[in-house]
């Protein structure tokens, strides 16, 4: 399919008013509401070619359809990369991941996806190809139509292509794991932030127990040190020392599968139990996190929900999953629970779960302030709202 | 009226309508424009809201203006209008360290919050060369870059959120963590066309623990642009790769002193800031490849004293060109950065073609080219050569896959070069959002977006 084909397509469905569904590799379908199951499916997995590798330029050009795997790969060939880190990068597109606004735990380093793009071809709800930007690294033409697509759930427009910045790989990548004894877990999160080579990641995790490590009386900490093979092992000996005081006795190193390390827990954070759990996510700053979780997991506790949780201890997102022992049981207390937990956490998101009643909860939070505004664009670009109805924020 | 209505909601020592204080406002830093109907200095948001308030009533547009360095006419006045000068809107709300976030005024200097961030090892990191006096809210209109943009981004990815009055003096707030549009992306570079930023939450980072600057000449401008092609080209993405042909060098040197050879066809400024342990690597690494390149002389500035005498040459470039003509254009384009060697030649070549002197200063690292064309503006030869040939190095760029601004902005000069990068097709997206946050286009109008004569589809909805 071309871009030409499908913005015929698109309009199509325009003149006729039928709702498209636009769908890629599905890892994040657990965001959003469900789909309208009356709309056309629309794949965009057949737009998997990389149309420009530019590693001269440090840029390239792909379509929306590439898996985020077979892009690393090639630009593991000239020892670059782009950070997006989203979950399950053999099945996950570049296209669902900036749809998505999807944002990893390395974006405290290297900046979120949106920071990579630098231009993009679209196509608008009436048929329009509309491109922006282009392939170099600063253009201040016009608005900044790709970043505006970025994060819009498909609701604006379906991208079709997304020109990249690309960075140097890391020379090196080295993984930590530490069982946390009692009373250290304040001190050696809030340590991270001291260290001077800034941690590429570190997660508090709590359960989610096909990780690697085991908790201790305070959970686990994962933490990875990225740069040249000097400043990961300055990094090392810093790390162990910061550690050693805030009383964790053992630092076990990872060296080989250190990344793929790192890569199960950005997994972890869209995995579902079956029809079992609901996962969410909460944006909190690094130094409010840990507590922030706490407080949720004292509130699941009272619901009788099992926890798991992951605490990105640099940006400070908050990942909790919530589940029980079967459907039944987690539907019977789950409206309740979103409610209370959105009490809390007003800005919540649910970025996981395939449990029927998701379509009831608050799957985005609270709505977003420049609301009025986004409704008005929605309606500039979408006004027979064909575009992945129902799925945003508020209606979008 | 207009005059009364806007001295009754802001006072009367916030509101200019003298002829010898509004003429001050038609001009920036190098784009003369009209005079304004009235120019008014508010204290806070409310008072923005209340001037666009009346500036709708009244049938007036809106000019938002920081402090006028822009290089493209975009806080210039073309049709009469309001201009809303941030100049009291000067303050750093909030500075949260631990955070690393600021949230200040539009009217704060750029440089002013890094200075204020200092005590806290943080700096903000985009640095227009006009730091020293541009301010924040012109710079997230313009999405400002400078040299350290070449690894950290420019203004759009240092704005975490926006407090933004619109087109019916409402207030509205964005932000980049929250789901929904990024609103604060499609305001940042807007020219204060979509809104006007009453407010802003920046991002502010860790001050790097080792910084080092080298200084390499080559003997002319193709063998440095092929060093600097190549240095990225090996993943090597330094802070700062700026260049200076020889024209530039040496009325640099003339005017700061600031140890730049005088013989040297182009001057390479490398600046590289992180971690002590990695900064032999990088100068041997960056040393092999520029003197692969025909590099004549490298040297390593061994003291904060000596980076900053090579950066204060670099950052006062414009100021030097007086040295070397009575008037100059600076042009602002951006090409693929393995195309630098072919797009610095094809500059050459038009000055030669039109006669010019041209003096080349510019971020070599991101292919973000600032040719300035020397000419002398009693001369209407030279001022239609310099046009001429304006256009011409805008029709290169292009040719290369680049683009038609890179840092400074369209605004009015640039408008109709629009067409030529985009097609109508994409100009009218770009337009939609515009018929959603000014509908009547009051907010910076004739600005950005081409004449509606070159562009038929671009014209408002009303």
């Amino acid at each position: 399919m071309t871009a030409e084909s499908l913005a015929a397509l698109i309009a199509e469905c325009n003149r006729d008013g039928r709702a498209v569904t636009v769908r890629a590799g599905g890892t994040l379908s657990g965001m959003g509401y469900p789909p309208d199951p009356d709309a056309l499916q629309l794949s965009m997995l057949d737009f998997d070619e990389i149309v420009e590798d530019a590693p001269a330029d440090l840029t390239v050009a792909v379509q929306s359809g590439v898996r985020l795997r077979v892009l690393a790969q090639r630009l593991a060939a000239h020892s670059t990369h782009v950070p997006f880190d989203a979950p399950f990068a053999n099945d996950a597109t570049v296209g669902g991941t900036l749809s998505a606004g999807w944002l990893g735990p390395r974006r405290h380093l290297y900046g979120r996806p949106r920071d990579f793009v630098i231009g993009s071809v679209a196509v608008l709800a009436d048929g329009t190809i509309a491109r922006a930007g282009g392939m170099v690294v600063k253009n201040v033409a016009g608005y900044d139509m790709s970043r505006l697509y970025v994060g819009s759930f498909g609701t604006l427009a379906v991208l079709v292509q997304a020109n990249l910045k690309t960075i140097a790989l890391p020379e090196a990548t080295r993984g930590f794991l530490m069982r946390l004894p009692e009373g250290t877990r304040a001190r050696a999160i809030s340590h991270m932030h001291a260290l001077d080579v800034v941690p590429a990641a570190a997660f508090w995790i709590d359960g989610f127990k096909t990780l690697e490590g085991e908790d201790g009386i305070e959970g686990r900490l994962f933490v990875i040190l990225e740069g040249s093979r000097a400043v990961v092992d300055r990094g090392t000996r810093e790390l162990r020392a910061w550690m050693g005081r805030a009383g964790v006795p053992d630092t076990s190193v990872i060296d080989a599968g250190a990344r793929e390390a790192f890569e199960r827990i950005v997994d972890a954070y869209v995995a579902s139990i079956g029809e079992r759990s609901i996962t969410y996510r909460i944006p909190a700053f690094h130094d409010d996190a840990i507590g922030r979780a706490m407080a949720l997991q004292t509130l699941a506790q009272r619901f009788e929900f099992r926890t798991d949780v992951i605490v990105d201890a640099m940006n400070g997102d908050v990942i909790v999953r919530v589940s029980d022992l079967d459907a039944h049981a987690l539907g019977a207390k789950i409206e309740i629970f979103d409610d209370a937990l959105h009490d809390d956490e007003p800005e919540a998101i649910i970025i996981a779960g395939n449990h029927p009643s998701r379509a009831v909860l608050a799957v985005w939070g609270s709505a977003p302030d420049a609301l009025p505004q986004m409704r008005a664009l929605k309606e500039r670009f979408d006004p027979k709202r064909i575009l992945n109805p129902g799925r945003f924020v508020a209606g979008l | 009226m207009l005059a009364q209505r806007l001295i009754d909601a802001l006072g009367a020592d916030a509101v200019k309508m003298q002829p010898e204080d509004l003429a001050v406002y038609s001009f920036d830093a190098y784009t003369d424009g009209s005079a304004p109907s009235a120019v008014v200095l508010p204290a806070s948001t409310n008072d923005v809201s209340a001037v666009v308030k009346i500036a709708r009533e009244c049938g007036e547009p809106i000019v938002p203006r920081g402090a006028g360095t822009g290089l493209c006419g975009g806080a210039v006045p073309i049709e009469g209008g309001i201009v809303i000068s941030f100049a009291r809107m000067n303050r750093i709300l909030e500075l949260d360290a631990a955070r690393r976030r600021a949230r200040v005024q539009p009217g704060v200097v750029n440089l002013g919050v890094s200075t204020a961030a200092a005590p806290f090892g943080l700096f903000y990191a985009p640095d227009p060369s006009s730091q020293k006096t541009s301010t924040i809210g012109g710079n997230v209109a313009t999405n400002a870059g400078g040299p350290h943009c070449l690894s950290y981004g420019t203004t759009v990815n240092h704005v975490l959120g926006l407090e933004v009055v619109d087109e019916h003096g409402e207030v509205f707030k964005t932000s980049i963590d929250r789901p929904g549009y990024d609103l604060t992306a499609a305001l940042v570079g807007s020219e204060g066309t979509l809104g006007i930023v009453t407010s802003a939450w920046i991002r502010l980072m860790k001050a790097p623990e080792a910084v080092r600057v080298w200084l390499a000449t080559f003997p002319d401008v193709e063998s440095a642009s092929d060093a600097v092609s190549s240095i990225i080209a090996a993943g090597i993405v330094p802070t700062a790769l700026e260049m200076m042909d020889a024209v530039m060098a040496r009325a640099v040197e003339a005017a700061f002193h600031a140890g730049y050879p005088t013989d040297a066809g182009a001057v390479l400024l490398v600046e590289h800031a992180g971690f002590e342990d990695d900064m032999d690597a990088y100068e041997r690494e960056i040393e092999r490849i520029a003197k692969e390149h025909g590099a004549t002389t490298w040297r390593a500035a061994r003291s904060q004293a000596e980076r900053d005498a090579l950066w204060a040459g670099r950052k006062g470039a414009a100021g030097a060109m007086g040295r070397i003509s009575p008037n100059y254009y600076l042009q602002d384009v951006c090409v693929r950065r393995s195309t630098l060697p072919k797009a610095l030649h094809a500059v050459e070549e038009i000055a030669r073609e039109y006669k010019l002197t041209v003096a080349n200063v510019f971020h070599a690292g991101d292919g973000n080219l600032h040719p300035m064309l020397c000419y002398d503006k009693s001369n209407p030869k030279e001022v239609q050569a310099v046009v001429e040939s304006g256009n011409a190095i805008l029709e290169t760029a292009i040719a290369l896959g680049g683009t038609i601004s890179g840092e400074h902005g369209i605004g009015y000069e640039k408008r109709d070069g629009m067409t030529r990068v985009y097609s109508t097709n994409d100009l009218a997206t770009m337009a939609r959002v515009r018929d959603v946050f000014d509908p009547q286009r009051r907010l910076n109008p004739e600005k950005l977006f081409p004449t509606g004569a070159q562009c038929a589809e671009v014209k408002p909805i009303v």
